[in-house]
């Protein structure tokens, strides 16, 4: 079939118009179909693997600012069975809402955070450069690379102002979209909110045992205290907080499943024209000895390259644009990536083919089963 | 052509050949129980009014259209028993096809033009190049292999379609009005070449025209009329030209 491949590039290219004008709508379509992709990509990365925390936050509350727990709750908390370590955390957004720029700090105490992040792997500064300073931050790389944030640089968020100490990368989805920064700066921020946290983190001792020490917690919070708490795994915690998301995230699904339609019949409609366009052409061909199955096999293969190239401009163009520029969707201070990763790519390529393919059957069977003779005139 | 007993035979047999249409409902007959052979080597010229079916006995022979009764055997196969896909692998090898307005695939080169029939052969890529330029010399168009159709004359993408035509070495050739779209000069070019091709390398022609001094160049002619052959000379040339019947057959 190779030898063929100039036969068949050449038919593509030579019709440089329509082709340019088909391989850009399967470009941009692609382009939509992989950016939309990447954000359930980014979700199914957000919910899955293993849950090794808890998220102990405000019963019936949902946003960060409306969840406030003392922060004595901590040894409480520290002694539950099961319970390995905990961190409070105060959680400062710059916007409750969804939005693709979102802020999100959490406080913590400098000293327990290399316990509790020592996962992270730093770009610029360290642990110690961090702990230096009261107004110091460890920006996560993914909003370092968006806002643009280096180490030295002073920034304002949210009525927050840090000093970047460090940039960390970390395999823990959502995590890079986090600034830490020292819990008492944020604490400082309003007067009346001293003693209060957000949330706090639980590290388990085993993680089989989540629902049995959530259970434990609440109860034991619920039996001392007057704020009540509802603690969930991290993973449950993040689905209530992206709740209003998923459906629409569910949605994208099926925009990205129409940009695929599109493409079929766009793709379609070019192979029908140059089939109809060489109705002769293939007469030619049959005259010198190409059987029908072999022109079906040439079209095919145009329609095949006409979509792969497309493909290939669209998903490439999405992945160079959400590298450069890499995009989070937030809501109540959780964070969705977009992540266009390699296997997604390759998969919106392979969709490509299988469009291409689907996309020249009919004309490619008609044009090898055309009569020569009638054909030719 | 031998057969089995090792006899001569014709490369091209008809017999009882009858080819209708549908047209609106009814049958239109084109050729009516037409019988005709023609012997390796020969270079016929069909001739005969629109309409007598001379283009239809030729796709017939050639292979690229089918018989509603009757047979057609070249090169001792009968073509009417081969299948669609049987048939196109039977014309890659034995069929070279000369087009009234020429059919290069404008996208191609001259040379890539030319190894199209050859891409259905089992040559290496140095063998297929190679026989293109043997095929393109043979025109005298080796030097614009490069050259797409919009850039070639008439006369020279004619002589493209008949490299196209030879350069898999097929047992017999068939032109559809080869010069119909020439002028008078060009058209002339390419009757010597028709002609060199027949006398120099051997190649059997079956060629369909109008055109009484395209017809003079064959050795002999057939004449059909309502689908039926009605004459069949060998024009023998003189001082003074062809012979009578040849003069009247191809209506000089």
């Amino acid at each position: 079939m190779l030898k063929y491949l100039p036969y068949v590039r050449k038919n593509v290219f030579g019709h440089r118009v329509r082709t340019a004008m088909t391989v850009a709508g399967t470009a941009l379509l692609m382009f939509l179909f992989l950016f939309v992709s990447s954000i359930q990509e980014g979700l199914d990365r957000l919910l899955s693997g293993r849950d090794d925390r808890l998220i102990v936050y405000q019963a019936y509350r949902f946003c960060p600012p409306s969840s406030q727990l003392p922060v004595f709750y901590d040894e409480a908390i520290r002694d539950v069975p099961g319970v390995r370590d905990v961190l409070p955390v105060k959680v400062v957004v710059s916007n409750c809402r969804a939005s693709l720029d979102t802020v999100v700090f959490n406080g913590v105490d400098p000293k327990r955070l290399p316990a509790a992040r020592g996962h992270f792997r730093f770009l610029s500064g360290d642990w110690s450069s961090f702990q230096a300073r009261t107004d110091a931050a460890l920006v996560g790389r993914r909003i370092a690379e968006r806002r643009g944030l280096r180490p030295g640089q002073s920034f304002t968020a949210a009525g927050v102002t840090v000093q970047v100490a460090g940039v960390f990368a970390s395999d823990a989805t959502g995590e890079e979209n986090v600034i830490y920064t020292h819990l008492p700066l944020l604490l400082n921020q309003k007067h009346h909110e001293e003693f209060h946290v957000t949330l706090f983190e639980v590290a388990l001792a085993d993680p089989d045992q989540a629902e049995s020490v959530a259970a434990a917690i609440d109860a034991k919070v619920k039996s001392r205290f007057q704020v009540p708490t509802e603690t969930k795994p991290q993973k449950a915690h993040y689905q209530t907080a992206l709740a209003d998301l998923l459906d629409l995230i569910g949605m994208t699904r099926w925009l990205g499943l129409v940009c695929v339609g599109v493409v079929l019949v766009l793709v379609a409609n070019s192979v029908v024209m140059a089939a109809q366009d060489r109705v002769k052409e293939h007469a030619v061909l049959q005259t010198i000895g190409y059987s029908g199955p072999r022109i079906f096999s040439l079209m095919l293969a145009e329609s095949c390259l006409i979509a792969v190239v497309g493909g290939l401009v669209g998903i490439a163009g999405c992945v160079a644009w959400l590298v450069w520029q890499p995009l989070a969707i937030s809501t109540e201070g959780v964070s969705i990536d977009f992540v266009a990763s390699p296997q997604l790519a390759t998969w919106g390529l392979g969709l490509s083919l299988v469009v291409g393919l689907l996309a020249g059957l009919v004309p490619a069977w008609q044009a090898g089963r055309a009569e020569i003779v009638t054909s030719l005139r | 052509m031998k057969n089995a007993e090792g006899l001569s035979m014709p490369l091209v047999e008809i017999e009882n050949l009858t080819k209708s249409y549908r047209k609106g409902g009814q049958e239109v007959p084109v050729l009516r129980d037409l019988a005709l052979s023609v012997d390796a080597g020969e270079f016929v010229a069909l001739m005969g009014p629109s309409g007598s079916g001379k283009t239809t006995l030729l796709n017939l022979i050639a292979g690229i259209d089918r018989p509603t009764a009757g047979v057609v055997r070249v090169a001792g196969q009968d073509l009417g028993k081969l299948s669609r896909n049987r048939l196109a692998a039977w014309r890659a090898n034995h069929v070279g096809y000369i087009f009234q307005l020429y059919n290069l695939i404008p996208v191609l080169s001259a040379f890539e033009n030319v190894e199209l029939p050859l891409l259905l052969l089992p040559l290496s890529r140095a063998e297929r190049r190679k026989r293109v330029q043997v095929a393109l010399d043979a025109v005298g168009l080796l030097d614009r292999h490069d050259h797409y159709p919009r850039q070639l004359s008439g006369g020279q993408e004619q002589r493209v379609a008949i490299a196209r035509a030879i350069v898999a070495d097929p047992t017999l050739l068939v032109a559809d009005e080869p010069t119909g779209d020439l002028d008078a000069d060009t058209a002339g070019q390419t009757l010597l070449l028709l002609k060199r091709l027949n006398k120099e390398m051997g190649k059997t022609l079956v060629m369909v025209t109008h055109d009484p001094k395209a017809a003079s160049a064959a050795r002999r002619l057939v004449r059909l009329e309502k689908g039926r052959l009605v004459d069949d000379v060998v024009p023998l040339a003189s001082a003074n030209g062809h012979s009578p019947r040849a003069r009247a057959t191809i209506g000089e």
